[in-house]
């Protein structure tokens, strides 16, 4: 009896449990979103975020400015693969002139550009996005940082299509530094000014809910639909078409929608890029990530111009890098090849100046010094007493935080490579970013790796903020040459190319003399999309024109 | 008056026991396979320098995240490291940290948890609270931001560890002191004017030994996995030292493109050292307080 | 207690090189700025000013500005909170019933090969790190077979679930009672649990998502904790078993599993599940490790995060909210322990 009754439960158990099967199974289909791929949808895939906020004055990260360029437009543009300032287009303003002192900079503005509540935009908005950006002086921010009060005197409203800029100084790279995703007009509705002194809350912050508010921009292909954060970190954004957009009726943007979605590491987006989730992954894929993907059949590899340059760094101020020819010693023993084949297995080149290849004014400088020449750090070591036996010793310090690719290994081949010269032994030393941080404002590191991205293209970005005596104290090491900070003065101040190509030239050559700073390699840029996706342009401006990509159906 | 004879405290009656531990059953069998794994372990990070094939540290001394093979018996990584040299090395590292963790947290656990609980009143209130505190509170934590504060190296990471791991030793020793604190052979010793110090050391700490040596052997484990996981997190050793840590932490990135050996070795060598300790925790655990009799 | 554990880490962590302040000065550390910010941060005020003010703050509901992006240090919690409280209920189910069931079963199979597998994968598994244990599930489950998703909490492309019940906070009786701690107008009655969360918004599709996400972590944190479990049920569930109560359930008939599960269970239950209080401490920091490998969107990685950018409040919030955590658990368990055994009346 008993059996009987324990089969029959059995067996109820069992049909019980068979029906919440096929409720969960038709439950999911039933639920299951309708129609996931929408064609005026793309999805993009990144490990970046929005590291602060995205307002044009604070904002000094690459992805804020990546989103501030697509919600708001700028006076000039840069063309897709561009390669320097030759290829500065028209965006909000039309025409350009300088004067032949070159101090007055007029800009003849686009008309019919409205803001979203039907203003027209004019001189005056363009006045106020800068007056507001070179006032709020934000220390994150940079106008600060690149000294834009240093340049512009004041802002003339001419009439109302007409701005003119009048600088306190000649700059010939004004055009690059206007063609900055920084330099984008806000939306003065959105934008406020709280008075002269610069307080942490001015800018815009980010404001859980409401994407409006987070933002100042009014006037690009773009408009923020959504952007979620949780516990601080981006989750995901979305990028609606601004329909009144200058660009619109030329079909820009070419996507209506875009969604971002952020990855917390490289493996994640690894993984979503060939699974199919996204159509776009960009920023930042491992090296052997992209080596497998470049041998898949169902993705393609966009490879273009890298402005992104890594660069030994060598403290003047004691010993034993205050003798300019250790420092060479040093820089002849550094294998370019070795770190671009093993760490990067191919994806950056070798770098022998601080002007990156491609930008003009470039030039081999570094070559010469030894790319390696062990004979000659042995030779310049010798003077020393440095030998095989006596080997020179130093500390060589890198970032642990993630913030340049694979400085764990870059610092290990650098050893490596240094110590086959037989006469060096290098201390590997490791700090977070922002220890180093200190570190480099302390001036306690020996000898280090920096990074650098442009801030506006121009060989001036390059050079000023390292080899200037003035513009090289962030690095703080101390390096200082007179003639050298005659010569940036000289090249920046000239507005006719020709010239300043000669100058920089004559500037590289003088940096090998006195290898302060030794370039390492120039890293290229890699976005892995799905088949149909077209309207990439990965070039010198290292700007991702949301605006331009598309699925192809 | 005679000198009282000392009695053999059980302790050392049980040593004598170990003696023959393939009989002692399962705990025994624990423990000898436990020992077995971190004397092999140990001995081959001593001898490594001279059996292993290629220089740990030494780059492209093969093709770059090749497969095992012959040349390389468990491939090699991305920088074109041999995995089985570095594999052969790598356990200095937590060998040192957790030694020197375990040395330390001795040093400082045994006699504060002495002192405080024998003492008994305001001491024991006030360290019983801060070991509370710290004892409730998620270890890892606590290391990775004691870590963080003192820097990178052998010594900073066995501290932090050795920090976390003191409450422990406090709670084993302070409830086996006040048990023995209440017996009536420490009443006697009292009674006959033995000074503090002469109790503690000669009645008391014999007979806690045995609860300190498991507690000992569980540190040593839970150091090992610790001093990973704040490699893991990034708060581990210089690179140049092979380390089977940081080879985990490395390798991670290379997971999506399919080059298992990386991660898979050093990890498997993580887990036998850490299987070793934890063995013979189990095993002394069993066999120094018997609870279950057939 | 929490107040040891807060005073130790402001200090600890105000030891830390690294500045908070220079880190958002890149290039230009104009010395008038960094003044400013310094103040606004309120970090020119003496050491044991920092430490009152923060303290009164805690007491008004205010963790303060996160020093990296002024947002409030509340919220970022509140929103980092659920990630990992789901995360470990989720961990502790699996550790919990693996290691009872087990524990039961080698308690049964006393010193036979069963009981000795059982105490050595027991063993085993407490021994991997378990963050290793994560990258081999990856690597075999979630690479290998493309059965699971092998990071962060939910699939980019569909929203995330919320309840679709909603509050309006904009009158005034409620932004009185509601503390600076939330700035927030308006809020979704949603936990923040997605299982739970897409239940109560009734969709089945997203509710399978987030449990397949929750696969592979929760799987890998249970399975590292199952040990203590089956140690624990193993030992007092032999106990239990050889009770007179056990025999003479068995004598009067009842089957095998509902003397084991029924009655003897029952009593050795309490012990463990002090012990799942207990392992909440150990699960918390499991998680920091877990959280990272998986990129879950938890508090640990919260905090590993903030102790990179010495984002003073940030760190100091969440181990606040640790503690908080952790005693908040001790005590419920305390209780339940009360209630459920009768020899103890409060």
């Amino acid at each position: 009896m008993k059996s009987i009754r324990a089969i029959g439960r059995m067996v109820i158990i069992g049909i019980i449990i068979v029906i919440i099967v096929i409720a969960g199974v038709v439950g999911y289909y039933l639920t299951l979103p309708t129609g996931p791929t929408v064609k005026d949808t793309l999805v993009m895939g990144t490990t970046d975020s929005v590291e602060t906020n995205l307002d044009p004055a604070h904002a000094y990260d690459y992805f804020g400015w990546e989103i501030i360029r697509s919600l708001g437009a700028g006076l000039v543009d840069y063309e897709p693969g561009a390669t320097g300032p030759s290829d500065i287009i028209a965006d909000l303003a039309t025409d350009w002139s300088v004067s032949s002192d070159g101090l007055n900079w007029t800009f003849t503005l686009r008309q019919g550009v409205k803001y979203d509540d039907g203003t027209e935009f004019n001189a005056t908005h363009v006045k106020y996005s800068f007056d507001r950006n070179i006032q709020m002086a934000d220390p994150n921010g940079a106008f600060l940082g690149l000294g834009f009060a240093d340049i512009i005197r004041d802002i003339i409203v001419v009439d109302t299509y007409t701005v003119r800029f009048d600088l306190s100084i000649p700059f010939g790279p004004f055009l690059s530094l206007i063609a900055g995703q920084e330099c984008v007009m806000v939306d003065p509705k959105y934008a406020t000014m709280h008075g002269s002194s610069w307080n942490a809350t001015d800018a815009v912050y980010y404001t859980e809910g409401d994407p409006r508010a987070s933002n100042p921009m009014g006037l690009g292909p773009y408009t923020l639909a959504n952007w979620t954060r949780v516990a601080g970190k981006d989750t995901t954004m979305k990028l609606v078409a601004n329909p009144n957009y200058w660009g619109a009726s030329a079909g820009i943007p070419k996507t209506k929608n875009i969604i971002i979605q952020f990855y917390a590491d490289s493996s994640t987006l690894a993984l979503a890029i060939q699974g199919g989730e996204i159509d776009v992954a960009f920023r930042q894929l491992t090296v052997t990530d992209i080596k497998t993907m470049q041998s898949n059949t169902n993705l393609q590899v966009w490879q273009g111009t890298g402005a992104f340059i890594q660069y030994l760094c060598l403290q003047e101020r004691y010993a034993p890098f205050n003798e300019t020819n250790i420092r060479k010693a040093v820089g002849a023993a550094i294998n370019r090849t070795l770190i671009v084949s093993t760490v990067f297995q191919g994806q950056a080149q070798n770098l022998y100046t601080m002007i990156p290849i491609g930008m003009s004014g470039h030039k081999d400088v570094f070559q010469n010094l030894g790319d390696p020449n062990y004979t000659r750090t042995q030779e310049l070591l010798a003077v020393y007493g440095f030998n095989a036996t006596n080997k020179f010793t130093f500390t060589l310090w890198y970032e642990t935080s993630g913030h340049y690719p694979q400085s764990l290994q870059q610092a290990t081949v650098l050893k490596a490579s240094m110590e086959a010269s037989g006469v060096i032994t290098v201390n590997l030393q490791s700090l977070e970013w922002a220890a180093m941080g200190s570190a480099r404002n302390a001036g306690t590191m020996e000898a280090f790796i920096y990074g650098w991205y442009p801030d506006y293209i121009d060989p001036d970005d390059y050079i000023q903020p390292f080899l200037q005596t003035s513009g090289g104290t962030w690095l703080n090491l101390n390096y200082s040459n007179l003639e050298m900070d005659q010569l940036i003065e000289w090249a920046r101040g000239n507005t006719t190319d020709s010239v300043r190509n000669t100058l920089y030239e004559q500037i590289q050559d003088l940096m090998v003399t006195d290898s302060p700073i030794i370039p390492i390699y120039q890293g290229s840029a890699y976005a892995v999309t799905s088949l149909k996706v077209k309207g990439v342009y990965l070039d010198i401006t290292q700007n991702w024109r949301h605006w331009l990509v598309y699925i192809e159906q | 008056m005679k000198k009282p004879v000392r009695k053999r405290s059980s302790f050392s009656n049980q040593l004598l026991k170990i003696g023959s531990l393939s009989k002692r059953g399962l705990a025994g069998w624990l423990i000898i396979v436990g020992a077995i794994l971190v004397i092999a372990i140990i001995v081959m990070t001593a001898v490594s320098p001279w059996i292993r094939p290629y220089d740990p540290i030494a780059i492209n001394v093969g093709p770059i995240l090749a497969p095992p093979s012959y040349q390389h018996l468990f491939g090699t990584n991305d920088l074109g490291q041999d995995v089985f040299s570095r594999v052969l090395s790598g356990g200095g590292v937590m060998l040192q940290v957790s030694l020197l963790s375990v040395i330390v947290c001795l040093a400082i656990g045994v006699p504060l948890g002495l002192f405080a609980s024998y003492a008994g009143g305001v001491p024991d209130r006030v360290v019983g609270l801060v070991m509370d505190s710290l004892y409730a509170f998620p270890g890892l934590v606590l290391a990775i931001a004691i870590a963080s504060t003192l820097g990178r190296g052998v010594i900073n990471m066995a501290l932090s560890i050795a920090v976390v791991y003191i409450p422990s030793y406090f709670r084993v020793i302070r409830s086996q002191v006040l048990s023995i604190k209440e017996t009536s052979y420490i009443e006697a010793a009292d009674a006959i004017g033995a000074r503090n110090r002469t109790i503690l050391s000669r009645y008391v700490l014999p007979n806690i030994v045995p609860s300190i040596v498991v507690v000992a052997t569980v540190n040593f484990a839970d150091a090992i996995l610790t001093a990973a996981g704040l490699t893991f997190i990034g708060l581990g050793v210089p690179v140049t030292v092979p380390d089977w840590g940081l080879d985990l932490t490395s390798g991670r990135r290379l997971l999506t493109s399919g080059a298992w050996w990386v991660i898979g070795y050093p990890g498997l060598m993580i887990i036998l050292l850490a299987l070793g300790f934890t063995l013979m925790g189990e095993g002394l655990s069993e066999l120094l307080n018997p609870r279950l009799e057939q | 207690m929490i107040l040891i554990l807060l005073t130790m880490v402001f200090l600890l962590i105000r030891v830390l090189p690294g500045d908070p302040v220079m880190l958002h000065f890149e290039k230009n550390a104009n010395p008038v700025a960094v003044e400013q910010m310094r103040h606004q941060l309120g970090l020119d005020k003496p050491l044991w000013q920092q430490y009152f003010d923060y303290l009164l703050g805690i007491f008004r509901g205010d963790l303060g500005l996160s020093m990296q992006d002024y947002s409030s240090v509340g919220q970022q919690i509140f929103s980092a909170f659920p990630a990992t409280l789901e995360l470990a209920i989720y961990s502790m189910i699996i550790a919990a019933s693996l290691g009872i069931f087990l524990g039961v079963q080698a308690s049964k199979a006393y010193n036979r090969p069963q009981d000795h597998v059982i105490r050595i994968f027991g063993i085993v598994t407490y021994a991997i790190p378990v963050f290793f244990l994560g990258m081999v599930l990856q690597l075999t489950l979630g690479i290998g077979l493309h059965w699971l998703p092998v990071g962060q909490r939910f699939n980019p492309t569909i929203g995330i679930p919320q309840s679709p019940w909603y509050v309006d906070l904009n009158t005034p009786f409620s932004t009185a009672l509601i503390p600076s701690l939330f700035k927030i107008t308006s809020v979704h009655l949603s936990t923040g649990l997605y299982t739970f969360d897409s239940l109560l918004e009734g969709n089945i599709f997203k509710f399978v998502e987030s449990l397949r996400y929750l696969c592979l972590p929760s799987l890998t944190l249970g399975l590292v904790l199952s040990g203590v479990f089956i140690r624990l049920t193993r030992s007092n569930m032999f106990e239990t078993l050889r009770l007179d109560f056990v025999t003479a359930a068995r004598a009067r008939g009842l089957r095998e599993t509902r003397v084991t599960y029924g009655y003897a269970l029952r009593n050795a239950f309490l012990p463990v599940l002090t012990m799942v209080g207990l392992q909440f401490a150990a699960l918390l920091g499991g998680a920091v490790l877990t959280e990272t490998t998986f990129s879950w969107p938890g508090l640990g990685r919260y905090i590993v995060d903030r102790i990179n950018f010495r984002d003073y409040t940030a760190i100091q919030g969440a181990v606040i909210v640790f503690g908080l955590f952790v005693s908040i658990v001790s005590l419920a368990v305390d209780l339940l322990y009360a209630y459920l055994d009768p020899r103890i009346r409060l």
